[in-house]
């Protein structure tokens, strides 16, 4: 229990603070921006940035900082949606076929199998082939890409935990399969799987704004960051802005994500110790030493 | 070692056959079918439900699933994909003139993200904490976040716009080719030289680093005669991933820098409800994942001495 | 003793701290001790007292993710290691000593060929061609107690037993003929049949050369059977050392009474049971006044709390014969030089 706690207490929490910053932007996103996000005004076109437009205006009028913001809450919204839909699939069938095992653990790896051996994202355009494109059969088509990964580490999870004694001992005293998993199994699963999908949002994010800047996510009219960026692209040699900023705040928040994903995977590497830590800590030690010789020089002397 | 490697070649065939099976499927499933956009196409949007249903004979839509399945595989094997719906040109010629382009993006950008990715690497390992690493560190993270086609248009407003060195599309010359593939490389490169940074140290960190100091040699050669090699695995293997993600990087770039690609193609296809154009770019990326991921295997067997002499211990 | 032969490896009065992520240690608190030719000395103490950090500490043989800081000296060959630039200590290590670790099996690398390895060494620093190079590993294997040499020569790790790997360790330790060769814990990952013939080899091959061996050990029967001289360390400074007769048989400092009293049959007299010196070793976080051992000790007193002990040499003939303990040598009227 200690060295839990002590975990958390070590943990860099600091390393979460941008994907909060992210989160609040995107929830209260309808206070924050200033105009309409969508709304054209031909009298002020391709405007720099002034106190009225903080990043200026595109091509029709639109206020680019209320677009960015507004990005900030299709992004945050459409990928939540698909990390919640992605996460309950997998882990509903990674761990039912841990669970049962058999032939029906081995024809569902068999189809985890094969939607691992594509890379999500082209799974994931296939699928938007046959869907057609639109927010939600994106969402869609998203989901039922991402979904594999969580159900293979669902499935390892739960038969590792099966061969852990307690659950046979559970067993023994007559509690019920879904008392069992739910009691004893799930959180072990949910534990390392939410772990792994904070890490894997800004993958989420990344892929979400591709198919937008593809053309095949979200529709125009909606400000979301890829399609800003593709918008942007026919004015690249004279407003150059209208690319970098929803760039820009699209790196930034995968940048936060990435951290948080770098700062689980990389707890356990020690380093040495170098720079201004380094100087404390010995001129602390050296402090330390001088105290220890005039105590036994008194002693001494007594 | 020889039974593994057959074993290894008939579950990657089992795969792709698996795969593109589940793909068929999907695609037949799809709502509005072959016949319906084909007739729509000839004859305008008032196609009559006669002339759908004559199409569809034809093309033998009406028949089971996996009699479609087995026919249209079998002709896939002898070079005959089908007529593309977008083009209404075989789909086999339009990948004959677009697969060397694709090729020269993934190899080119391939080779980019191998030298950069061990060169980075192996200097922040080498540097062990100091500015060099951090710098590096911190390049790979950003170059790992930011998307390909913001990476694409940043080059392209430095390069092009900016400083007017190089083109922003087409294939003329070498020199067309710096910015597709600085962009495709720039994401796997970061990643991959994250995995050598990191698994440097960890290996760096092992007993066997140890007695390499002991033999007499100094930091930067233990780094490269024993930790080096022990990394070949994990590198491999990521490299692997890496390199059939950068199909996902060929669509964008292809996209961005108006390149005649595979990816391209794909791209074009799904915009146009293409679905004998999508189902054979599928089967192409099926294969070339699948065997990708093969030959890494096989890399990794003959290059680790634990795998390839399991027999002699 | 005190004759003209200069020792071959000696570390004077060594500070060395250790700064790790959460942590400072103080590993190593000024500790003394030297090999002289054609010696064997045994380092003994528990985990954490200090044994390899002192010895390898200084070559800068510690592993990495902590910063070490290392104050004293270290002369070997004329030379002082502690601050010597890193591509001559690099040198030193390769030409000067030889180090034998602890698990063969971690300590080789698994992607190297184990004879190639020795015959670089040999070509590196005896001046060896190719040829003469390949045939001095095959030599070295052999000496080493590996059969079939030849064929081990190409050999990867993975294809050896442990106790094999362990003489090819030896091998590689000895391939560019080092005047001083450091065993660190050499039997711990073996099994016990095997122990004995490793122990056995560093003590011929020790003979056959003529070089000072350390041998870094926890275990009491391995300093009886091969070392010439016993230094026990505590919490990283020297407790008690002296001969391994004088040590062994008449032992002064409580706690290397206690320790040898902890190893079950070791005397005839005293094979009623082990006994367990009672508590833990202090943690060396924290450096605090007086002796180390004083929260375990059963003769303590209120003087070793705050005032370090210091080392005294004992009458007695041959090997000089020291203890960190001022009450016993008092209580027991022990004669003191």
């Amino acid at each position: 229990m200690t060295s839990k706690l002590k975990q958390i207490k070590d943990w860099p929490w600091l390393v979460l603070s941008p994907v909060v910053i992210f989160v609040l932007i995107g929830i209260f996103a309808p206070w924050i921006m200033q105009y309409n996000p969508a709304a054209q005004n031909y009298d002020a076109t391709l405007q720099g940035p002034s106190w009225q437009h903080w990043f200026g205006t595109d091509y029709l009028g639109r206020d680019i900082f209320s677009r960015i913001v507004g990005g900030a809450r299709i992004s945050l919204v459409a990928m939540a949606i698909v990390l919640v839909a992605a996460l309950a699939i997998g882990v509903t069938i990674g761990s039912f076929a841990g669970y049962v095992g058999g032939r029906v653990e081995l024809v569902l790896i068999s189809v985890i199998d094969i939607a691992l051996a594509l890379p999500s994202l082209v799974i994931a355009l296939a699928l938007i082939g046959i869907l057609g494109t639109g927010y939600w059969s994106m969402i869609t088509a998203l989901t039922l890409a991402w979904w594999a990964n969580y159900a293979r580490m669902s499935r390892a999870v739960v038969t590792a935990e099966l061969q852990q004694p307690y659950i046979e001992a559970a067993r023994v005293m007559g509690a019920s399969h879904i008392w069992i998993f739910v009691r004893h199994i799930l959180p072990h699963v949910l534990g390392l799987v939410v772990v792994y999908a904070s890490a894997d949002a800004g993958a989420l994010v990344l892929a979400i704004a591709t198919l937008s800047f593809l053309g095949l996510g979200v529709a125009p009219p909606t400000p979301e960051w890829g399609q800003m960026l593709v918008d942007g692209m026919s004015y690249i040699e004279e407003y150059p802005r209208l690319v970098i900023l929803p760039g820009m705040a699209l790196t930034l928040v995968v940048v936060s994500f990435n951290l948080l994903g770098e700062a689980f995977a990389l707890q356990k590497v020690p380093r040495p110790v170098r720079g201004g830590l380094l100087r404390k800590r010995r001129r602390a030690r050296a402090e330390e030493e001088q105290a220890r010789q005039a105590a036994e020089r008194k002693a001494a002397s007594a | 070692m020889k039974s593994v490697l057959i074993k290894r070649f008939l579950l990657a065939c089992f795969l792709i056959v698996a795969a593109s099976a589940l793909t068929f499927a999907l695609v037949a499933a799809a709502p509005g079918n072959v016949a319906a956009l084909i007739a729509e196409r000839a004859a305008g949007p008032g196609a009559d439900a006669e002339m759908i249903r004559k199409i569809g004979d034809e093309l033998g839509l009406y028949d089971p699933l996996p009699l479609r399945y087995a026919r249209w595989l079998a002709s896939a094997a002898t070079g005959d994909l089908g007529v593309s719906l977008r083009t209404g040109k075989p789909v086999a010629e339009e990948f004959a003139a677009r697969i060397p382009m694709t090729a020269a993006l993934l190899g080119g950008g391939g080779l980019i993200a191998f030298l950069l990715s061990l060169t980075l690497g192996i200097a922040g390992a080498a540097s062990n904490g100091r500015l060099a690493d951090r710098v590096i560190h911190g390049f790979s993270l950003v170059g790992a976040s930011t998307p390909n086609f913001f990476v694409a248009a940043l080059l392209v407003i430095v390069f092009s716009v900016t400083l007017g060195w190089l083109p922003t599309f087409g294939t003329s010359g070498f020199q067309s080719w710096l910015l597709p593939w600085a962009t495709i490389a720039l994401f796997p490169a970061s990643v991959l030289s994250r995995v050598v940074r990191v698994n440097l140290q960890e290996a760096m960190s092992r007993p066997f680093a140890t007695t390499g100091f002991a033999k007499g040699y100094t930091r930067s050669s233990v780094l490269l005669r024993e930790a080096l090699p022990n990394i070949a695995i994990p590198y491999l293997t990521t490299f692997g991933a890496q390199f059939t993600l950068m199909i996902i990087g060929s669509i964008v770039v292809e996209t961005v820098f108006a390149l005649r690609g595979v990816g391209a193609f794909f791209i074009d296809a799904i915009r146009f409800r293409d679905f004998v154009g999508m189902q054979s770019t599928l089967l192409l990326f099926i294969i070339f994942f699948v065997m990708t991921n093969l030959l890494v295997d096989i890399i990794c067997m003959l290059v680790d001495p634990r795998i390839r002499r399991a027999r002699s211990a | 003793m005190t004759s003209q032969v200069e020792p071959l490896y000696a570390i004077n009065d060594l500070v060395i701290d250790l700064y790790a992520a959460t942590v400072s240690v103080r590993a190593v608190d000024g500790v003394s001790l030297h090999v002289m030719p054609g010696e064997t000395v045994a380092i003994v103490g528990e985990s954490g007292s200090g044994k390899t950090v002192s010895t390898l500490g200084p070559l800068g043989l510690l592993p990495e993710g902590v910063t070490v800081d290392v104050r004293g000296t270290a002369k070997a060959g004329g030379k002082d290691l502690v601050g010597m630039a890193s591509a001559r200590l690099s040198q030193m290590r390769g030409a000067y000593f030889g180090v034998i670790f602890q698990d063969p099996i971690s300590a080789l690398n698994p992607m190297l060929k184990v004879g190639p390895q020795l015959a670089e060494q040999a070509r590196r620093f005896c001046g060896l061609s190719h040829e003469a190079a390949r045939k001095e590993a095959v030599s070295l294997l052999a000496r080493s107690g590996i059969p079939d040499p030849e064929d081990r020569y190409n050999r990867y790790p993975h294809e050896m037993s442990g106790g094999m790997l362990q003489r090819a360790m030896i091998a590689l330790a000895l391939a560019a003929r080092p005047k001083v060769l450091i065993a660190d814990e050499p039997t711990t990952a073996l099994d016990a049949t095997v122990q004995a013939q490793i122990l056995e080899l560093i003590r011929q091959i020790q003979r056959d050369n003529d070089i000072g061996v350390i041998l870094i050990t926890h275990d009491i029967g391995a300093v009886a059977s091969v070392a010439d001289r016993v230094v026990v360390l505590y919490a990283g400074q020297v407790a008690e050392e002296g001969s391994v007769l004088d040590v062994l048989t008449s032992p002064v400092h409580p706690y290397t009474r206690g320790l040898l009293a902890s190893v079950p049959d070791f005397r005839a007299e005293d094979r009623v049971e082990a006994h367990e010196i009672p508590g833990l070793p202090p943690n060396q976080i924290k450096l605090e006044p007086g002796c180390r051992f004083a929260e375990r000790c059963e003769h303590v007193e209120p003087q070793c709390r705050v005032e370090r002990p210091p080392l005294r040499t004992i009458a007695a003939p041959g090997t000089p014969h020291r203890v960190a303990c001022p009450v016993v040598i008092r209580r027991e009227g022990i004669a003191v030089q």
